[in-house]
């Protein structure tokens, strides 16, 4: 211990403390004799052959929280006076998201699912029509990906896919109106790749 | 050196989405990590470190080396777990090395996290290679750990740099009340 004390010899109160740990970490994971100090080549080839084993899976994963999120969208329909509390849901559902499906190789997943997430986001000011179509619209966006399989930025189909959401947000956020919402949802759907 | 045995080592995973959950787990053994412990969420970690503190024979560990957990949970989210396992007295290893797994990444979070004594984070999406290398800056890279009026964690300071500005850190190891605590 490293502490000074002041003229009358009484040990001033301390402000900070550092402590200094041996690393314990360090000499339960080296083992003997040579090496890099890293995690193995080995290990981490193996890891990463098991991720694109379970990105197989992801697909079907993914399409059972699109279908609570269609739930949630057809109760923001039925019930327009619990919209705020189901859009907390769907908002939730959307961070899940936009965290997955890069790590899996869909990125236009997470990309939609930040969409989804920016826009869900709490608020006092009342949630209309228009903002649960264009929930909607994410759905479905979301849902041409999953049924094309569309990994990747997805090229073309994704570019056109990602602008057509951009667009309607952009739109709904400077002027409302009736029908953007849908004309994103067509358009969306139109691009669907068929299988 | 050789390569890392991380075969002695107990990781501890707190990630809701089972899916994310069963990736980091299977992720982490297959990199070699020797007990994997998957729990929910915070509330469940927590209660695993609380029964490790009062009998690590029930509980069925001895101790925790490395916690990954998840930001955004419900009831208990990563924040409040970290803070638990920084500040409460039921905390069974105040310095365990913490790394956040999160899908935000603005400043004034990332702040937050490291304000409140996180080690690592690993950004979503997150890869196989990601986790390997906060394992390895956590077992290569151990900071020494600060305690102030206002905050208990990992140094801040990751690097010893040359500031181009001024030194705002105005006490050294030999300043009157800098106490350094070896172990």
């Amino acid at each position: 211990m490293a502490n000074a004390r002041n003229s009358s010899g009484k040990k001033p109160p301390t402000i900070v403390r550092y402590y200094r740990f041996k690393n314990r970490l360090k000499e339960k994971t080296l083992g003997l004799g040579g090496g890099t100090g890293a995690v193995s080549d080995e290990a981490l080839r193996r890891a990463q052959e098991a991720l694109e084993s379970m990105a197989e899976d992801y697909p079907d994963w993914v399409n059972g929280l699109v279908t609570e999120l269609a739930n949630y969208h057809g109760r923001c329909v039925d019930t327009p006076e619990r919209r705020h509390e189901i859009f907390a849901e769907i908002h939730s559902i959307a961070h899940d998201m936009q965290g997955q499906g890069g790590t899996f190789g869909y990125p236009l997943i997470s990309s939609f699912a930040e969409s989804l997430h920016s826009f869900t986001v709490p608020t006092k000011n009342e949630i209309t029509d228009n903002m649960i179509e264009l929930v909607k619209a994410h759905i479905d966006a979301m849902r041409a990906v999953i049924r094309g399989r569309v990994s990747g930025d997805g090229g073309k189909i994704g570019a056109e896919l990602q602008g057509s959401l951009n667009e309607a947000i952009e739109r709904y956020k400077n002027r409302t109106t009736e029908d953007v919402a849908e004309q994103t949802y067509d358009y969306a759907f139109q691009q669907t790749p068929r299988e | 050196m050789e390569d890392y045995d991380l075969e002695r080592l107990t990781v501890l995973v707190v990630e809701d989405s089972l899916f994310i959950r069963s990736l980091i787990v299977s992720s982490l053994k297959l990199l070699g990590v020797g007990q994997v412990i998957p729990k929910e969420h915070g509330g469940e970690a927590i209660e695993l470190l609380k029964l490790i503190s009062i009998d690590p024979m029930l509980a069925g560990v001895q101790n925790i080396d490395v916690v990954f957990s998840n930001w955004e949970m419900r009831p208990v989210d990563g924040m409040m777990l970290l803070r638990w396992i920084r500040r409460h007295k039921e905390s069974p290893d105040r310095f365990v090395p913490f790394v956040m797994m999160t899908a935000y990444s603005d400043k004034d979070r990332v702040a937050k996290a490291r304000d409140m004594g996180v080690t690592e984070f690993v950004y979503k999406p997150f890869t196989v290679k990601a986790l390997a290398e906060r394992m390895q800056a956590i077992i290569e890279r151990p900071r020494q750990f600060v305690h102030t009026r206002t905050y208990f964690g990992p140094d801040r300071r990751r690097q010893q740099l040359f500031f181009d500005y001024e030194e705002r850190r105005e006490l050294t190891d030999k300043s009157p009340g800098v106490e350094i605590i070896y172990g």
